[in-house]
């Protein structure tokens, strides 16, 4: 029996389709959902800042998908591995605090050596983390080879405070500090 | 003789009558009680149930709310079944599907046409005509999607649809008048071939085309806001409208779109020939046919070759808008997408290949040219390999311990740009000396340098070939920004290549010997590879459409106007290509009912004519 050729091609097309959606359920499937508020009570510890910085720092952030934790090689953007011990030196007259504060706020004042500007501002859209949000960030980062010293109140220049307001470092102005990043 | 109706039919529709009437007389009743404050019997007698009394008061009560109830703009309403955003998606993407095809199909009959005017070849007319043909219908298939998404996002997205009304409210107009002049072009192109002068005709044809053109790129302008907004501020008011007009991925989709408008509208023909192809009666109808899918196809593969290019300078601008955006794409939530999309595009080129192999059957002199073909397919399938490997797969524990990592010590390597980049390249590369081969089958150069030309030619492709990879190879050990300029000397090498070839070879073949070309002599199973070709072109076109609206995730408006509604989540791949393929099959359905109008028309004429 001759089978019609509208049947056939038909069948070719179902046939094809049904492939390439069986390639679809082959690879990993993830549902990735939108972040959700975090709520941030004033008494946080400066531990319960780190575990909830490094919360946001791979959700909400999304900061793990361009930085790396402790991995080497031709990376496309700063590794993090040790950056709070890292972050002390980067640039005279700033602290750890003012090096993450300003990476944050405006981070493509500076860029390190080697890498390309594109980081996005983190407290606005796409990302707009809430001030107290990129505290507990830092909090994190601080926790990355180093010890973290915020607290829910700590002041920085793009919350209300000045530079080396935190870090307990005496800090040029701003006007003459060379920019930061990473 | 007039036959009477069976007594048990006279009797089924005596029962149907009479539970008709007892269903209307029920909802009468049911309806007056529901409506008893209403009713004057109801509103003149005292209830004498606490039940109706309740009735009463729970129907005042309701109509004191409606009263008072302020006017408030709703933010999403739901779609029912299958929600909002699945029902959004689906008719989008059809009508995006019908708009390529309405769109791509005038460019190649306008030149199709414009060939047979300057040659005098009147089967190109008849071709062109063939191919123009498919529109009417395909035109209001077009149309009455494009209506149905517009209500759509109005009743079901009315916030957000406000929003983009604020923003592109001045393009509208322009946008109903180029409608307006497109269905007027497109008509009386169609319905006045060989009524009007060759001039005029052909004026309509080029005009047809840049009003689509232009349809085409103010619509560009709407969505690819959504995906990278420009010319309003923080909050989203609007501060330039031609600014959110040319926002960064406007062009590079208006170019990206045009050269994938004429590489699926070419396809679609060359499907629809095949279906010709193989329902043909006659040597005389599979000879048109053949004909018709050679010249489909290869608009199809004049579009492919260039595709990956527009899409580099996309991907780019997508990574200037937003280096997160950039990566979510390539190396986040949609990374795998593109294994997807690789696995897609990779038989994208063995069907175009297999299909050329198979061409060369029916040309004599070919046959020169056959033991050529198995190393070509050793380095499609080399290739094919090398762009469907992923950087990283899902591993176990065991595993990840057992590669010593959470790629592969030796495959992980092919998953990074550096091998990707040099396998499309050398597979762009490959296809072109398949068409090549399948140009040189019929004809013999003649001109005192052949043999000088034909190893020139060779030595452009080695060149290129050894520049791609060098480049590929050198990848691995630089920089990230160092890197990505190496795409620069990859394409162009294979742009230049392909150029100089294609000069030398028109020099070379001037004068050329030539063969006879046994049009519908050509294996069956070549109709069904281009069958395959429209398929798959179609898949990948719902596939990357998705992820070019997947990539704002939670966001209407990217880092503008967020979506909060039920569908803000992104979700799987799987439930991706579920809808994709859905939309697949409708669209092939539609694209059917096409076919079979357009083999319609003319029949009454040819019927009378015989």
């Amino acid at each position: 029996m001759k089978i019609p050729v509208t049947l056939q091609l038909a069948a070719l097309a179902v046939a094809m389709t049904s492939f390439y959606m069986m390639v679809g359920q082959a690879v990993p499937q993830k549902e990735v959902q939108p972040p959700e508020v975090i709520d941030l009570p004033e008494d946080l510890t400066t531990d319960q800042m780190v575990a909830i910085g490094k919360t946001i720092f791979e959700g909400k952030g999304i900061c793990v998908t361009c930085h790396t934790i402790g991995k080497s090689g031709a990376l496309r953007f700063p590794d993090l591995a040790g950056v709070a011990e890292r972050a002390k030196t980067r640039i005279p007259g700033y602290t750890a605090l003012d090096y993450f504060a300003e990476t944050l706020y405006e981070p493509n004042k500076y860029v390190v050596a080697g890498f390309n500007p594109g980081m996005p501002t983190i407290n606005k859209p796409p990302v707009g983390l809430t001030d107290q949000e990129i505290l507990a960030v830092i909090a994190y980062l601080e926790s990355l080879g180093g010890t973290p010293t915020v607290t829910m109140d700590t002041k920085h220049a793009y919350n209300g405070g000045t530079l080396g307001g935190g870090g307990g470092v005496d800090a040029a102005p701003a006007a003459e500090a060379p920019a930061v990043g990473d | 003789m007039k036959q009477k109706p069976p007594v048990w039919l006279i009797g089924a529709a005596g029962v149907a009558l009479v539970l008709f009437l007892w269903g209307a007389v029920q909802l009468a009743i049911v309806g007056d009680r529901k409506l008893a404050f209403r009713s004057p019997m109801a509103t003149t007698a005292e209830p004498s149930m606490p039940h109706d009394q309740a009735l009463v008061d729970q129907a005042e009560a309701r109509h004191q709310e409606e009263q008072n109830r302020p006017y408030e703009e709703a933010e999403y309403r739901k779609f029912p079944v299958v929600g909002s955003r699945v029902a959004v998606w689906v008719v989008a993407q059809l009508h995006l599907l019908f708009a390529a095809f309405v769109l791509a199909v005038p460019i190649f009959a306008f030149i199709i046409e414009l060939i047979g005017a300057v040659t005098g070849d009147k089967r190109y007319d008849a071709l062109a005509y063939e191919f123009v043909k498919l529109l009417s219908a395909s035109f209001s298939f077009t149309a009455a999607l494009g209506a149905g998404l517009t209500f759509l996002l109005i009743a079901l997205y009315p916030k957000f649809t406000n929003y983009l009304m604020s923003v592109f409210s001045p393009t509208f107009l322009p946008y109903v008048l180029l409608f307006f002049a497109e269905a007027g072009f497109l008509y009386t192109y169609s319905y006045g071939w060989g009524k009007l002068p060759r001039w005029l005709h052909l004026s309509l044809g080029f005009m047809l085309n840049v009003v689509g053109t232009g349809i085409m790129f103010i619509a560009n302008a709407w969505l690819t806001f959504m995906s990278t907004p420009a010319g309003v501020n923080e909050k989203g008011a609007l501060i330039s409208t031609w600014e959110a007009v040319h926002n960064y991925t406007w062009m590079p989709i208006n170019v990206h779109r045009m050269i994938a408008n004429v590489a699926y509208g070419g396809s679609i023909a060359a499907a629809y020939a095949a279906y010709q192809f193989l329902k043909a009666k006659t040597d005389e109808e599979r000879a048109h046919y053949d004909w018709m899918g050679y010249i489909g196809n290869f608009v199809a593969i004049a579009g492919l070759l260039p595709l990956p290019f527009a899409g580099y300078w996309l991907a780019k601008e997508i990574y200037a808008f937003s280096q997160t955006m950039g990566l979510t794409m390539m190396g986040g939530a949609f990374s795998w997408l593109f294994i997807i999309q690789a696995v897609l595009i990779g038989n994208l080129f063995l069907f175009a290949n297999w299909y050329l192999w198979l061409g060369m059957g029916r040309i004599s002199g070919a046959e020169r040219f056959r033991p050529a073909i198995k190393y070509l397919l050793i380095v499609i399938t080399l290739c094919f390999g090398v762009w469907a490997t992923p950087r990283s797969i899902m591993s176990t524990v065991e595993e990840v311990q057992a590669m010593g990592g959470g790629t592969h010590p030796i495959l992980g390597y092919l998953g990074v740009m550096s091998a990707k980049n040099t396998a499309v390249n050398i597979l762009i590369l490959t296809t072109y000396i398949s068409f090549l081969l399948y140009r040189r089958s019929g004809r013999r150069p003649v001109v005192s340098w052949a043999r000088q030309g034909n190893m020139a030619q060779f030595a452009i492709f080695a060149l290129a070939a050894a520049t791609v990879i060098f480049f590929g190879i050198y990848g691995y050990f630089v920089d990230a920004s160092t890197r990505i300029g190496f795409s620069v000397p990859q394409v162009g090498s294979v742009l230049g290549a392909m150029i100089l070839v294609t000069i030398l070879d028109i020099f070379l073949l001037r004068g050329a010997e030539t063969t006879e070309t046994r049009w519908g002599k050509i294996h069956p199973l070549s109709q069904y590879l281009l069958i395959m070709l429209a398929v798959t072109f179609t898949w990948t076109m719902g596939l990357m459409g998705y992820v070019r609206s997947g990539l704002r995730q939670h966001w209407h408006v990217y880092g503008v106007l967020r979506d909060t509604s039920v569908d803000a989540f992104t979700p799987t791949l799987g439930f991706a290509t579920k809808v994709v393929s859905v939309t697949v099959l409708i669209f092939f359905l539609l694209i059917g009912f096409i076919f079979f109008l357009a083999s319609l028309s003319g029949k009454k004429h040819d019927e009378e004519a015989s």
